[in-house]
């Protein structure tokens, strides 16, 4: 009888060099699971790609071995010619009914341990350097730089816009900020997508996010939250420049008159107001 | 007295809207329902052909397109899923235990009514000058006031579905009445089918949810008519309003989930031949999932940053373990059996493969940690996409291919099904699959257009494709519904698929009027099969103890 084919473990990662390459996906892109950015975009973000990625190879495992299962039994115990009608009327297996409860609630017990780790670092409120307020509207941004005294108000994205034009918050490079995300109409989210995060933007009350960004550069930010129908209009940037550039921009806000801070008032004369939709309307904010 | 005569169409349409019959009532909920996800899903398509590139203009204005999106998921949840679980509830429960009816057949009749015209009102918003709501199917407060959403579409969305789901809730009730009361002699719960298991735990969740959701949106709509201030931002009004709805909004996920599960559990075993694996770990699942669906509603919330995160991600996770044990119970019914694959069979394994995928992201979305940069992502559409539709719409499937012989006395041409089947599965994978790697680089749900340096332009073709054929998937299903009734040939059997377990496989196909005229012994779940296979009945139910030593199985 000659030997069956028998397969080779050595042949997996063969498949997974093979499948990486004919999908076009660089190595860069397998190794964050697909997440979008570089490293190190924030303190957080490597704490996130990591429990991602590790989550996903568990999950995968586990995937393989019910799909696996599952395609074994449907053609081991397909029903052949000659086979009795009725196969034995098997009911129960207390061992494997054990198992198959068991070693999910080890793993669930392993992942949440891993979680409660990861996002308590990222929850936790931190001595700041910088403190900069956003406040949400219907649909664009304002940017308050409470350590500056200087603001900037967004309008949101025009159908001939250019991504340039869109409302930009400038983060000093490797410096500790806690945002303040505030909101003069109804419930925003404020989403940069690189930071692997974004946090709910709620009238009437303050929600607080901390970080350190690491990597110079230009990061796009959407608002996440349903807020009416110029919503997937709410786009804003966020630079991450050096503390030489971030000077700069505090001052070039101060010299177009941008000084003072924005609340989340509807009824303050001072602020943007989808009522009174014209950029520069407002003789207080002209730039 | 009833003559068996051809009736006028005059008599036929009274007859049907003025029945109490538990089957009767159960096809208005499931033909209504059907339309409704006809419905549904040409806005789905719109929605789709809206996205296939940035900027276009299909849907003229974002307005509209919300209110799309919005009355997609508000249909797919509440006109479309939620009542086909009392339609299938309705026709097969009763057959299952043994009933001549439901408890209440005129409180069944005034629930369809009431989810007939709740829904109608609902829907109607189209019919007026702004438009049908357009918050969402969440309604968040404050963009569902009137300061934010003025239109009368709001105010019909509101009340519509409060009168809905008045009706869901009687059906609830109508349905455990029935199942603790109405029992047959020997219908002992722990012999009942899976399905009937389902129907009672789905109601315990319906009369748990729905009327907090009953008292939300007449919170709501008092806030919109009557200046009531509940929802108010200056008394913490928007989280109130997101623990409310969420309150109701997850174990609503779970009113949709188990009674399919419960579909696919009497399918399983009758295709393999062989009992369902593990009855009484199913049934305990069944409740676990349900009680622990009651705790992570928050898990909704992660992103508003006031839920206590650590006890919603705990037991948002433990909900995979009573999930797993399900998965494993299905493979655990094929292992060792004789397995065909006949269409309600093939949907089953459409909906596990599916299912599995979808328990994935789930467990992925559980941890906040991940959760903070998926949430409100297409990651999160493709996710629930996975779970409700590889649950429902494959379920409801295996079930009307099962059952259809059962409810009209005619059998569906299987080969149409099996074209049926392999053009959704193959749509529905080639529209969702590409959907978590468009949440994953950053594509928010919601948005009714998206930037060309965006790149997520050919994502969204390849989803707009599948959505397509998805679409036509339909066309094999409605053409296999026409010629069946033209043509199809009449079974004139009680169980035409030779292997049936459950009691409604006992009766006539179609089934009689007070559904039995005589009931066989029920001394196992599987009461038919005994009845049809005495010599593999379970040791239970043999009249006479084997004189032979019995096969260890």
């Amino acid at each position: 009888m000659p030997r069956k084919p028998r397969f080779k473990w050595a042949a997996l990662p063969v498949l997974a060099v093979l499948i990486a390459s004919l999908t076009g996906c660089s190595s860069q892109e397998i190794s964050r699971g697909f997440l979008p950015g570089v490293t190190g975009v924030t303190n957080h973000t490597e704490r996130i790609v990591s429990l991602w990625t590790g989550s996903w190879i568990v999950l995968w495992a586990v995937g393989i071995i019910a799909w696996g299962l599952m395609f074994w039994a449907i053609i081991v115990y397909r029903r052949r010619k000659g086979d009795a009608e009725i196969p034995p009327q098997l009911r129960y297996n207390m061992p494997i009914e054990t198992l198959f409860t068991i070693v999910p609630f080890v793993l669930v017990l392993g992942f949440f341990a891993l979680t409660a780790r990861d996002m308590g670092e990222i929850e936790k409120p931190v001595a700041s350097d910088y403190r900069i307020e956003v406040i949400g509207k219907q649909w664009s941004w304002d940017f308050n730089y409470t350590n500056n005294n200087v603001f900037d108000s967004g309008i949101q994205y025009q159908e001939d816009g250019t991504e340039a034009e869109l409302p930009t918050l400038y983060l000093p490079v490797n410096r500790t900020v806690e945002i303040d995300l505030i909101s003069r109409d109804v419930i925003h989210s404020f989403w940069v997508i690189d930071f692997l995060y974004k946090k709910d933007v709620f009238p009437g009350r303050v929600n607080k996010m901390y970080m350190t960004p690491q990597v110079i550069g230009e990061y796009k930010g959407k608002c996440a939250e349903l807020c009416g129908e110029f919503h997937s209009m709410m786009l804003f940037n966020v630079k991450v420049v050096s503390q030489a550039d971030y000077d700069a921009h505090v001052s070039d806000l101060k010299e177009q008159g941008f000084t003072g801070q924005l609340t989340a008032d509807p009824k303050d004369p001072n602020n943007f107001n989808r009522n009174n939709n014209l950029p520069g309307d407002n003789p207080e904010i002209k730039g | 007295m009833i003559i068996e005569a051809k009736k006028s169409k005059g008599r036929i349409v009274v007859d049907w809207l003025t029945t109490t019959d538990h089957k009767k009532i159960g096809y208005l909920y499931l033909i209504t329902a059907f339309m409704y996800f006809m419905i549904a899903g040409v806005m789905a398509l719109l929605i789709r052909a809206q996205l296939a590139m940035p900027g276009l203009t299909i849907i003229e204005t974002k307005e509209q397109y919300n209110q799309l999106f919005t009355m997609h998921g508000t249909i797919m949840l509440l006109m479309f899923a939620t009542p086909l679980f009392a339609g299938f509830a309705n026709v097969l429960m009763p057959l299952q235990i043994g009933a001549p009816d439901v408890a209440f057949p005129r409180l069944n009749a005034i629930a369809y009514w009431f989810y007939f015209f709740g829904s109608f009102i609902a829907v109607a918003g189209f019919f007026t000058p702004q438009g049908a709501a357009g918050f969402g199917w969440f309604a968040y407060a404050p963009l569902s006031s009137t300061t934010f959403s003025p239109g009368l579409g709001g105010d019909l969305w509101v009340f519509g579905l409060a009168l809905s789901g008045f009706g869901t809730i009687m059906g609830g009730v109508n349905f455990i009445t029935t199942i603790i009361t109405m029992r047959a002699p020997g219908m002992t719960m722990f012999r009942m089918p899976i399905f009937t298991w389902n129907t009672l735990v789905t109601s315990i969740l319906v009369i748990m949810c729905f009327p907090p959701l009953a008292a939300a949106l007449f919170a709501l709509g008092a806030d919109r008519k009557f200046g009531a201030h509940i929802f108010d931002p200056a008394n913490g009004g928007p989280m109130l309003w997101q623990h409310l709805f969420w309150f109701f909004g997850h174990p609503e996920v779970y009113i949709l989930a188990l009674p399919f599960f419960g579909i696919v559990s009497e399918i399983f075993p009758v295709f393999s031949r062989k009992p369902v694996f593990g009855y009484r770990t199913l049934v305990y699942a069944t409740i676990a999932i349900a009680a622990l669906s009651m705790t992570v509603w928050a898990h909704h919330m992660y992103v508003t940053g006031s839920v206590l995160l650590p006890f919603f991600a705990f037991t948002t996770m433990l909900i995979a373990v009573p999930t797993g044990v399900k998965i494993f119970n299905w493979i655990g019914t094929m292992w060792r059996g004789s397995v065909t694959f006949e269409t309600p069979m093939l949907w089953s394994l459409g909906f596990l493969t599916t299912f599995i995928f979808g328990g994935l992201t789930g467990v992925i979305l559980a941890s906040p940690a991940l959760d903070f940069h998926l949430s409100d992502s297409y990651f999160v559409v493709a996710h629930f996409h996975y779970v409700v539709f590889g649950t429902v719409v494959f379920a409801m499937f295996a079930g009307f291919y099962f059952w259809w012989p059962k409810m009209t006395g005619k059998m569906l041409n299987e080969r149409l099904g099996k074209i049926h089947f392999w053009m959704l599965f193959v749509g529905f994978h080639v529209t969702f699959l590409i959907q978590h790697w468009l949440g994953v680089i950053g594509m928010p749900r919601r948005y009714a257009t998206y930037l060309e340096g965006d790149g997520f332009t050919w994502m969204n073709q390849v989803s707009t494709a599948g959505a397509a054929l998805l679409g036509l998937s339909m066309l094999p299903f409605l053409w296999n519904v026409w010629i069946t009734h033209r043509n199809g040939v009449k079974v004139e059997m009680n169980d035409p698929w030779g292997y049936g377990r459950s009691l409604e496989w006992a009766t006539g196909s179609p089934v009689p009027r007070h559904n039995f005229t005589s009931i066989p012994r029920i001394r196992s779940e599987s009461p038919a099969f005994d009845l049809n296979h005495p010599e593999f009945a379970s040791p239970e139910a043999k009249p006479v103890a084997p004189k032979k030593e019995k096969v260890k199985a």
